[in-house]
């Protein structure tokens, strides 16, 4: 769990590649044991962020502290940070034994203490046997896993990811995500991790800070990240996502609010202070959409509440696209609103066809407005 | 391992054939049966009215072990090894950065370097002569300075060592420049990031990775330098004489073709033994690094 004492804490960090393209001003703390991660599309500046905590980018401006000591103007080999590459950056021409015993020769430990330290490390990762393999023999998953041993054979104060895992297969990335976040836990070191895919970074990480062409545009747990957007390019960039603009009509049943979207559908949610005619942008995930069959015997519509029956509608399929777990419907509803559903599989869905009329609701609370 | 299936593969096939066929021929020609009558004529006997006759003797291989040519061979051999180590101390800062530079600059440092090449030996080295020389450019410039007697630097070995280096210099930086080249950069960032300093950095893992180049290029400079004639001859005087330039005098100067034979076939041996040699321990230990 992630401790109270801040360990990281970057300060105004900006870097500047040219005047047109600008990392940062980025402002952010990394608690003690806490994994956190920069999320963003490719040039959103993640990367750079990392290797200016690594040292392998000079700051323009701005200050990086560890344990409340400045970084920045350190060189990088005295910065006691681990870095773990994507291309994982094994030393071809040493084995694997010298690979992670790499570090601890530079720091002059003797030889029974380096062998020691490094079995230890190869027990850790689950790679025994491999000693004295060169790295061109290992899978990449095995290639990953000595990289990851390297780093922490150092005990850094911090350890870096630079997307570690986007070289792997899906399978194994799935594995080694597990892997990584138990060896983390295992171990409470404080990990800062750079990664494009939003399912890895939701999966692993305490807190998470989505970055947009070198911004921050929220910062938070996975929960708050996809629960509560901050803003239309987190929701659109976490998860699929339906975003409507929409406009207030005013009080709808209750406490809520009715909204009317820009093709017409009027939807019923939670209340908003804006006066009638304020334009808003409304998040609905295609998963929170539920089935139902229209008529009153279905039981899949029984655990919607009473209030929800205001966003009860009919759509016509327009198409489905089939994945196995679940079913991806586009729909248009109310006539005019394109719609992306989520629906899981099951014996039930097998009849929708393009061209079905089919019944949904959702509920209220299941519905963000997004104010910017 | 790789490699063997489709060398195999093309063995079978005449596109082989095709390919080196024409290359086999040339080389055939133009190498390999110059090469065998020189082996011939090098045990024939000499004879200053019909340059050589048939008739079989061991008396040129014999003359080799006199004094004055076992030096010459000493010197040879020292002047090149020379040359290949300072190539290498020069070469390989030089490959580095030109290797991680960006491709405007990249382009315009492998221009400079390979433009000594583009200017015939002759050229090159009579520039040396206007510098070194003893009314030269560094000899005037020392008398400026107040210096009474100029220095002699033309004529001695360290000229010879000088221009050979600058002609070499080329055939080190563009082997190792390709090893660099295909290092990742990623590599130096992770040695930095395990605490290596820049110079822990390049001793740990730019010099073993780029080791293949070095070698192909310290083969290369080396062999240039073994049968270099020109910038010898004209740099070096009599006190840097090589072996190249007395073949070229035998043949050309003394008639004695007998003599330069002898005197080529056993250069030709030294380059193949020392050549093969080095081949041989940087495959053997290649191969024992990648193959375990």
């Amino acid at each position: 769990m992630p401790g109270a004492r801040v360990k990281l804490a970057v300060q105004g960090l900006t870097k500047r590649f040219s005047p047109q393209v600008t990392v940062g001003p980025l402002s952010f703390e990394v608690m003690d044991g806490e994994f956190f991660s920069l999320l963003g599309p490719s040039g959103c500046g993640k990367t750079t962020t990392l290797r200016c905590i690594g040292g392998f980018e000079t700051l323009s401006e701005g200050t990086i502290l560890l344990d409340g000591q400045r970084l920045d103007d350190r060189p990088p080999h005295r910065r006691d940070v681990g870095l773990v590459f994507q291309s994982y950056a094994l030393f071809p021409h040493l084995t694997v034994f010298d690979n992670i015993g790499f570090g601890l020769r530079l720091r002059k430990v003797d030889k029974a203490e380096i062998a020691r330290r490094v079995r230890q490390m190869l027990e850790l990762v689950d790679l025994p046997d491999v000693a004295e393999r060169y790295p061109a023999q290992l899978s990449g998953g095995q290639q990953q896993r000595v990289a990851i041993a390297r780093s922490l054979v150092l005990e850094p104060s911090l350890l870096l990811f630079d997307e570690p895992l986007s070289n792997l297969d899906f399978k194994l990335r799935i594995q080694m995500r597990y892997e990584l976040r138990d060896l983390q836990r295992r171990l409470g070191t404080t990990a800062v991790y750079v990664t494009h895919d939003q399912t890895e970074a939701l999966a692993l990480s305490d807190r998470i800070a989505v970055l947009s062409q070198g911004r921050i545009e929220q910062l938070g747990p996975p929960g708050d990240i996809y629960e509560r957007p901050a803003s239309a390019f987190v929701a659109d960039f976490i998860g699929s996502s339906n975003l409507v603009k929409a406009r207030v009509r005013g009080p709808g049943g209750g406490a809520d609010t009715a909204v009317e979207t820009e093709h017409g559908m009027v939807l019923t949610i939670p209340h908003v202070a804006d006066a009638a005619g304020t334009p808003v942008t409304l998040l609905l995930r295609p998963e929170r959409f539920q089935m139902t069959a229209g008529n009153d015997g279905d039981p899949r519509a029984e655990p919607v509440a009473n209030r929800t029956v205001a966003n009860r509608f009919t759509a016509r399929v327009r198409d489905v696209t089939y994945l196995g777990e679940d079913l991806h419907l586009r729909v248009v509803a109310a006539e005019q609103q394109p719609l992306l559903v989520s629906i899981k599989n099951s014996k039930g869905t097998r009849a929708i066809t393009s061209g079905a009329a089919i019944a949904l609701v959702i509920d209220p609370e299941d519905i963000h407005v997004l104010r910017r | 391992m790789e490699r063997a299936e489709p060398m195999e593969r093309a063995g079978r096939s005449p596109a082989w054939a095709l390919f080196v066929g024409p290359y086999g021929i040339y080389l055939l020609v133009f190498l390999v049966l110059p090469f065998a009558n020189v082996a011939l004529l090098s045990v024939y006997l000499h004879s200053p009215t019909k340059i050589a006759v048939a008739e079989f003797t061991g008396a040129n291989y014999a003359k080799l072990w006199e004094a004055y040519y076992f030096t010459l061979f000493l010197r040879t051999l020292r002047l090149s090894l020379i040359v290949t180590v300072l190539c290498a101390v020069l070469g390989l800062p030089l490959a580095y950065l030109l290797a991680r530079s960006t491709s405007g600059i990249k382009t315009l440092g492998l221009f400079l370097l390979i433009m000594p090449l583009m200017v015939s030996t002759v050229i090159r080295v009579f520039g040396w002569v206007v510098i070194l020389g003893n009314e030269g450019l560094v000899n005037q410039a020392l008398r400026l300075l107040g210096a009474e007697e100029g220095l002699r630097l033309l004529y001695t070995e360290g000229a010879v060592v000088l221009g050979l280096s600058q002609q070499s210099l080329p055939f080190m930086v563009l082997p190792i420049m390709a090893a660099i080249e295909r290092i990742s950069p990623s590599l130096e960032e992770a040695a930095q990031n395990l605490g290596a300093s820049w110079g822990q950095m390049f001793a740990r893992v730019i010099l073993p990775l780029s080791m293949p180049g070095l070698v192909s290029g310290a083969l290369l400079v080396f062999s240039v330098s073994m049968s270099a004639f020109i910038t010898p001859a004209l740099m070096g005087g009599r006190k840097g004489r090589m072996v190249g330039q007395q073949i070229y005098e035998e043949v050309l100067t003394a008639y004695n073709w007998p003599g330069a034979a002898s005197l080529t076939i056993i250069l030709s041996a030294l380059m193949l033994t020392l050549v093969g040699l080095a081949l041989w321990t940087t495959r053997r230990r290649a191969r024992l690094e990648m193959a375990r």
